[in-house]
């Protein structure tokens, strides 16, 4: 567990991206999509994040907008007390050294038409990393850490399963040894089979590293597995945030606690009430007033459909549990 | 490649499959046969072994097949297969000029249009191609034609800023759907410059489309080359299939068809080889198609 004082390695504060949404001959905007809403979190070194939700509420673009992969329309993005989205051009680019990605498509994420180790070494020249020789020995080591052998190194990736393709994604990610890694649903496109090994390498890497990871996933299996503490999203705004074994002994968002209650217990004789959730997601284009999830709450008051829920400590104050509910306030 | 002692797997690049694939299309090997025997043709014109001789007098008027002069003379006793074969390296010097130009400003442009989509980049590019594409083709010719007096290679210029733009609108369709993949984000996530990405990761992954583009515009330069010489917008000093069959024009009512069907056969043999070579090569490249 890190102390309370420790400065946290990555602080977003306030995040938001909008989308904008152009229509009509003059290209004008004519809507917003508010893919994240004013999100805030911290990460310690060598912590995992998880943050989950449904498809569509914003997790993945948190992740890269956290990156500048998209440009975040306002809030901060602190990497050790700086402030990264300030940066020009040219200064993010020693700063992306530090962070890194991984993404969900194994399939999508290795340029078809390059070898193996033509994909690992490309950050090493990009960012001139010692010498020619020395980066070849650096590729090697890295598929030795991914567990792989150097006899792939030309191959394509065409040639590779899909566990294997994520692996040589996670060496890529790894060649310019970053301090946090946003992993974006990395297991989700693989076999069952497949997943446990891909995220005993990430949990391994955690470990011998140090890395921190903000790792993205709507499984909450596997969330719970990986993570030292969630975060819950819902519709660009984080719900719901706890260390993870206090989050799923207690949950204390409607949202959370519908999610919880979807997780199936391997106990044909353990009964549970299920959480069921009427309606789908509202469209983040026209978001509800008030809270965000006040459409589909089964314990929906009437201040909810009016008033915005601030986000409040439920928890102690050296283990904190944020929680954005009129239920709490 | 690279020189590091790694044990020797059989590599398989995307290209050596594409080639396998072509290499067992019998119709498109037979038709690259013909097109690399018109080549051939070409070459040895360009470097004087044939058809030196295509604008000497060496016979009468209107001579019949014989011999001497496989597909008879003209009017003032030019040897017609002399002018046909000559003409066939016009037609390739036309296409590949052409095709290559058009290809590489289409793909260059195209690929910037979809790198910089939403932006005024791209308003820019995509409006220059509308009002390309909106000018009727002759009339856009014989004005540079006219604007150029004399320049031999008006024609070109007039096919090559025309041409382009339907390369140009292919590939950055094909950008813009390549750059959101994840492997251009990961680029970026690496700080690989932007006009790297585009050499590097993007561009590579059009080729498919480029080449069967070049083919197609290839045969579409060698047709327009001899219509265009047939009005007279065309081929200035040289010969060309198109100037042969305007030259015929006054022959064929006179009853001699030589230089028409000279010309017409050898044009017909080359664009139909290129066309079945051109499908066959899409089809190789087509990754969706096993074969």
């Amino acid at each position: 567990m890190s102390g309370r004082d420790q400065i946290p390695l990555l602080d977003v504060r306030n995040l938001t991206k909008y989308f904008a949404v152009r229509g009509g001959l003059l290209r004008r905007v004519v809507a917003q999509v508010r893919a994240v809403d004013g999100v805030s979190l911290s990460i310690g070194k060598g912590r995992t994040y998880g943050l989950v939700g449904e498809s569509g509420c914003g997790k993945s673009t948190l992740g890269r907008a956290i990156l500048r992969l998209h440009e975040p329309t306002s809030g901060e993005v602190l990497l050790d007390g700086h402030d990264i989205l300030k940066l020009r051009r040219s200064e993010l680019i020693d700063r992306r050294r530090r962070m890194q990605v991984i993404f969900q498509d194994p399939f999508a994420s290795l340029s078809p038409r390059r070898t193996v180790a033509q994909i690992i070494r490309e950050p090493l020249d990009v960012h001139r990393i010692g010498t020619a020789a020395e980066r070849e020995e650096r590729v090697i080591a890295l598929l030795d850490d991914v567990g792989m052998g150097a006899e792939i190194r030309d191959r394509y990736p065409h040639e590779f399963s899909g566990g294997q393709r994520q692996r040589i994604g996670i060496a890529r990610a790894l060649a310019l040894e970053p301090d946090f890694i946003v992993a974006d649903e990395p297991v989700s496109a693989l076999d069952v089979s497949v997943q446990s090994q891909v995220l005993n390498l990430i949990a391994g890497l955690k470990k011998t590293r140090g890395i921190a990871f903000l790792f993205i996933s709507h499984d909450l299996a596997v969330i719970q597995h990986v993570s030292d503490e969630i975060g819950v999203m819902y519709l660009g705004r984080l719900v719901e945030h706890a260390l993870v074994d206090d989050l799923y002994a207690a949950p204390k968002h409607p949202y959370t606690k519908a999610l919880m209650s979807a997780i199936p217990i391997p106990d044909p004789k353990t009964k549970r009430s299920r959480i069921i959730l009427k309606g789908d997601v509202p469209s983040p284009m026209n978001p509800p007033s008030g809270c965000p999830f006040h459409t589909r709450c089964p314990d929906v008051m009437e201040i909810c459909r009016s008033v915005v829920p601030a986000t409040i400590n439920v928890g102690r104050k050296d283990l904190p549990h944020h929680v954005s509910c009129h239920l709490y306030s | 490649m690279s020189a590091v002692a790694i044990p020797a797997v059989r590599r398989e690049s995307l290209w050596s499959k594409a080639a396998w694939k072509l290499a067992r299309d019998r119709t498109g090997m037979i038709a690259l046969a013909f097109v690399l025997l018109y080549m051939l043709v070409a070459v040895g014109v360009t470097a004087g072994w044939w058809a030196a001789d295509w604008s000497e007098v060496r016979g009468g008027k209107w001579e019949a097949m014989s011999a001497a002069h496989w597909f008879g003379t003209n009017l003032i006793g030019q040897d017609i297969f002399a002018r046909a074969v000559y003409s066939t390296k016009t037609a390739f010097e036309v296409g590949l000029v052409v095709a290559v130009l058009a290809t590489v400003i289409g793909a260059a442009l195209g690929a910037v249009a979809g790198f910089f989509n939403g932006s005024w980049i791209d308003e820019v590019l995509l409006w220059l191609m509308g009002v390309l594409d909106s000018i009727p083709f002759y009339l856009f010719v014989a004005a540079i034609v006219f604007a150029m007096q004399d320049n031999p290679y008006a024609m070109h210029i007039a096919m090559i800023s025309t041409f382009w733009t339907s390369v140009g609108r292919l590939i950055r369709g094909e950008v813009i759907k390549l750059r959101g993949l994840e492997y251009v984000e990961a680029a970026h996530a690496i700080s690989v410059p932007e006009f790297v990405i585009i050499i590097r990761h993007i561009l590579p992954n059009t080729t498919h489309i480029l080449l069967v583009q070049a083919t197609i515009m290839f045969v579409s330069a060698i047709k327009s080359e001899v219509i265009l010489s047939f009005l007279g917008l065309g081929v200035k000093d040289g010969m060309s299939w198109g100037l042969m069959i305007a030259e015929s024009s006054q022959e064929v009512m006179a009853g001699f068809f030589n230089n028409f069907l000279a010309a017409s056969v050898l044009m017909f043999g080359l664009v139909m080889a290129f066309n079945m070579f051109s499908d066959a090569l899409q089809d190789a490249l087509d990754p969706r198609k096993v074969g």
